[in-house]
């Protein structure tokens, strides 16, 4: 048993020994999730209940460590990486699915792959409608996290969207559910608030997830245009003209080079950009939008135009959107990603501007983009091993920031702030806003309990802005 | 009160506008910038005047009742400041009304999904009220679509939260807390709303029971049940629409026949997961006008007449479902808490609300468990 003194000891009194680790090779596999920082950890729990959870956040206090919350560790972002030596909580055991199929939800464990969800679901012919490129790997906790998104949210939604219920562990080990089963929950939309969060304000044990009906027919075509402006015109004009597909994806010459090169999947390797569009509904919507949206696409130059005549075919088009990752590993053996959003109207003045920004740098740029969101994906290919090369990637990275900010845009659409943006905050938010971001984040933990260092910079809690309580107001 | 008076006609002018049915205040005012609007916030707290923030008065019966020592109304903030049909987004003032915005937004045939039959609201009072039409069976909830705000704080401050972009996740989700929050927080100021297509063609079609409207449309904008029937609500190309109408094998007419939303002494909205609309109405303790919309499990429903008591047993077994009774509307000395039980997460939410409102001025007392 753990006599208080001993952590590790305290931890696996806790939770058993099967579900703690320490071991240096395991302090160094999770000291960074898909992205490019690293931290220190100092063991790593794997616990399998919301009162466990509970456990080690008082073992953790106790101790004065804080405490940094996992899923799959697909995040790009850092946001699952200790800035400080940290325990860290791994979702992955709290992974049951309860489905009420009368009321198309589902209560599910944090640790549920999003792509498991759905083939759970798929007898009942529903689905979890965020789908980002990872979902082959990453969890439900993980996509609460960061509000994430995917191709389809165009039309759906991002998770938010998604979820009607979280039950979370407070700093002080409190279990709590906010939200519900019910349209519109009485009282302040805590629910909202947790989700996009990034763990920063409570460790969440389960969520209840609202699932969408599959479409009864789906339809996905391929366009390839000689310049990029032809394609964000195309994506404005099919919006412009009342549809919102599906989805809207853009690729660009680099990207779709590489892809082919990987797929032999027949792309147009001659197109300045391809845009994969995909419209779903009710079979004689489908015919009518997937019609409006080849002419539209025709009367702006497109030079190929490819529709899926099968699910095999529709399987193998979004199969060359989603294997982009593959790709870019034959070219260089790093390469950084990027997430950056602008209106959709600014998308031609972005990608015009990130090539400027690569050629500037001397590197190599691919673009997926979001299209019909506006969420620019630029990659940046690069030997990491080359001295200098990781600055020159990190100094463009920032313009592309700047860039996206000029355009009227944001930080991050889908993989949330992290390490990585968080001295880019001020970017967008004045230092009142900072600070408002900071009380609220003090409202769930004010000692910092939660993954400190992420999402806010340091400082953002301004002390000079506005008005304290009056004395003796307990709040 | 009479040199806090002097000091609030020296900063603000006199305001010598009616508010139609506003309750009186020590101090009415009618902003005409959110910087105004914060000065006057800021006033109220280090005062410590309780403040009631008025748009349209429509929703004004949710929540526990606050008498205002100051009255800030959205009145002179009513500017639709930037429409961005392509990106589809428009940014506005909290007091332009929801009807003038929807008509502007229908010359591109788009829609902001606000409340259908929303004569007399603004769309900040409905956004603070966190009210949602009926065709968000199909487009989700009003709060699905606030992207931004720009908010004056109860202690006077100027916070942004959100941005002017569909897909976003720079920081907390300040537009999400503030929906809903019917003034306990602060004041929006101005509001950042993501848009639809209407969809070239629309249809109202009369169906014998909203099971057979559940399963026989992909995605209707709504199936609504009133006293009178059951209808379905459909949108968007003419070949989709018109299949989807003979698919339901009902009567049908063009255009969206809404119905009129229940009114009467007593006004509640029952809360249900979506599955239990139709229990739900078997349970209305009374006859009188509802609309229940099936798929969401929300039903809108009047009494005349009805005692305190005679809603307990609704309320009881919609908060056992997971759900809730609000009452939206009572006349004086009803004896009926408007929430019913209060949110597990109350003593986060009243950290939260400390963290917007540190003096405790916004409405004091109006959100659930005395929030």
């Amino acid at each position: 048993m753990g006599d208080g003194s001993d952590l590790l000891g305290d931890l696996i009194a806790a939770l058993g020994r099967h579900a703690v680790r320490s071991e240096p090779l395991d302090r160094r596999l999770f000291s960074k999730d898909a992205g490019v920082t690293s931290g220190e950890v100092v063991a790593i729990t794997f616990p399998e209940s919301a009162a466990e959870v509970a456990a080690v956040i008082r073992i953790a206090r106790r101790h004065g460590i804080p405490i940094v919350v996992r899923g799959a560790g697909t995040g790009l972002a850092g946001g699952a990486v200790p800035s400080e030596p940290a325990v860290l909580i791994v979702t992955t055991r709290m992974a049951g699915i309860e489905v009420d199929a009368a009321n198309r939800t589902a209560w599910v464990g944090p640790g549920v792959i999003n792509l498991d969800l759905s083939v759970h679901t798929e007898p009942l012919g529903l689905h979890f409608a965020p789908d980002p490129s990872s979902q082959a790997a990453c969890t439900i906790g993980g996509n609460v996290a960061n509000n994430s998104g995917g191709p389809h949210c165009l039309s759906e939604g991002t998770t938010v969207n998604h979820v009607l219920a979280v039950e979370f562990v407070t700093a002080d080990g409190t279990v709590v559910v906010a939200g519900g089963p019910a349209p519109d929950p009485i009282g302040l939309d805590v629910r909202g608030v947790m989700v996009g969060s990034e763990g920063t304000l409570g460790v969440v044990t389960r969520a209840l997830v609202r699932l969408t009906p599959n479409p009864p027919a789906v339809s996905t075509m391929l366009f390839g245009f000689p310049e990029v402006a032809d394609a964000a015109a195309t994506v404005s004009a099919i919006i412009a003209a009342g549809v919102i597909p599906a989805a809207l994806e853009m690729m660009d010459r680099p990207l779709i080079r590489a892809v082919e090169n990987f797929l032999h999947a027949g792309l147009p390797v001659d197109a300045a950009a391809v845009l994969l569009a995909e419209v779903a509904g009710h079979p004689d919507g489908v015919e009518a939008e997937a019609d409006l949206v080849v002419e539209t696409a025709r009367r702006h130059s497109a030079s190929e135009v490819r529709i899926a005549a099968d699910d095999d075919e529709r399987e193998l088009l979004w199969k060359a959107r989603k294997s982009a990752f593959g790709a870019i590993a034959q070219i260089a053996p790093d390469y950084y990603l990027h997430d950056t959003v602008v209106p959709r109207t600014r998308l031609v003045e972005a990608i015009t501007g990130i090539y400027d920004i690569a050629a500037r740098h001397g590197l190599l740029v691919l673009n997926t983009i979001h299209a019909g969101d506006g969420n620019l994906h630029p990659k940046f290919a690069f030997d990491g091993s080359v001295p200098g090369e990781r600055e020159k990637v990190k100094a463009a990275a920032n313009e592309v920031v700047d860039l996206s900010i000029r355009l009227g845009g944001v930080l991050s659409g889908e993989h949330g702030i992290g390490l990585e943006k968080r001295d880019l905050m001020h970017l967008v938010f004045s230092a009142v806003d900072l600070d408002a971001q900071a009380r609220l984040r003090d409202a769930f933990d004010i000692d910092r309990v939660f993954n400190p260092g992420t999402v806010l910079p340091a400082g953002a809690r301004c002390f000079d802005f506005g008005r304290q309580p009056p004395e003796g107001v307990w709040v | 009160m009479t040199a806090l008076r002097s000091t609030v006609a020296r900063l603000f002018g006199a305001f010598d506008g009616e508010i139609a049915g506003a309750p009186d205040a020590d101090f009415t005012l009618a902003p005409q910038t959110v910087e105004d609007a914060a000065r006057m916030l800021d006033l109220a707290s280090e005062h410590g005047l309780k403040v009631l923030i008025w748009g349209g008065g429509t929703h004004q019966g949710m929540g526990n009742p606050v008498e205002p020592e100051m009255l800030v109304a959205t009145t002179a903030l009513d500017r639709i400041v930037e429409w961005s049909p392509d990106d589809l987004t428009v940014v506005v003032e909290p007091g332009v009304p929801v009807d003038s915005l929807e008509e502007r937004l229908a010359d591109r045939q788009q829609t902001a999904v606000l409340p259908e039959r929303s004569a007399g609201a603004t769309v900040g009072g409905v956004v603070a009220a966190g009210v949602s039409g009926w065709r968000r069976h199909r487009y989700g909830p009003t709060r699905d679509r606030v992207l931004e705000v720009i908010v004056a704080t109860g202690d006077g401050r100027i916070v942004k939260g959100g941005a002017q972009v569909v897909k976003n996740v720079t920081g907390y989700d300040i537009p999400r807390l503030m929906t809903g929050s019917l003034g306990s927080l602060g004041m929006i100021g101005r509001l950042c709303l993501k848009l639809w297509p209407r969809g070239v063609r629309a249809v109202t079609v009369e169906v014998d029971e909203p099971a057979r409207g559940l399963a026989g449309a992909y995605r209707p904008l709504a199936v609504l049940e009133t006293g009178e029937g059951c209808r379905v609500y459909l949108a968007g190309t003419d070949r989709e629409v018109e299949a989807q109408a003979a698919g339901l094998g009902g009567t049908d007419r063009d255009g969206l026949d809404w119905p009129d939303p229940p009114s009467g002494e007593v006004v509640v909205s029952v809360r249900v997961p979506p599955a239990l609309t139709t229990e739900a109405v078997g349970r209305l303790p009374a006859p009188g006008a509802f609309v229940a919309a099936h798929g969401v499990g929300v039903v809108v429903a009047a009494f005349a007449g009805i005692p305190p008591q005679a809603l307990g047993g609704l309320r009881s077994w919609a908060e056992a479902q997971g759900g809730a009774m609000v009452v939206t509307a009572r006349p004086e000395g009803f004896d009926l808490d408007p929430w019913g039980s209060p949110p597990e997460s109350l003593a986060l939410q009243r950290r939260i609300k400390a963290a917007f409102d540190p003096v405790g001025v916004m409405a004091p007392g109006r959100l659930p468990g005395g929030l």
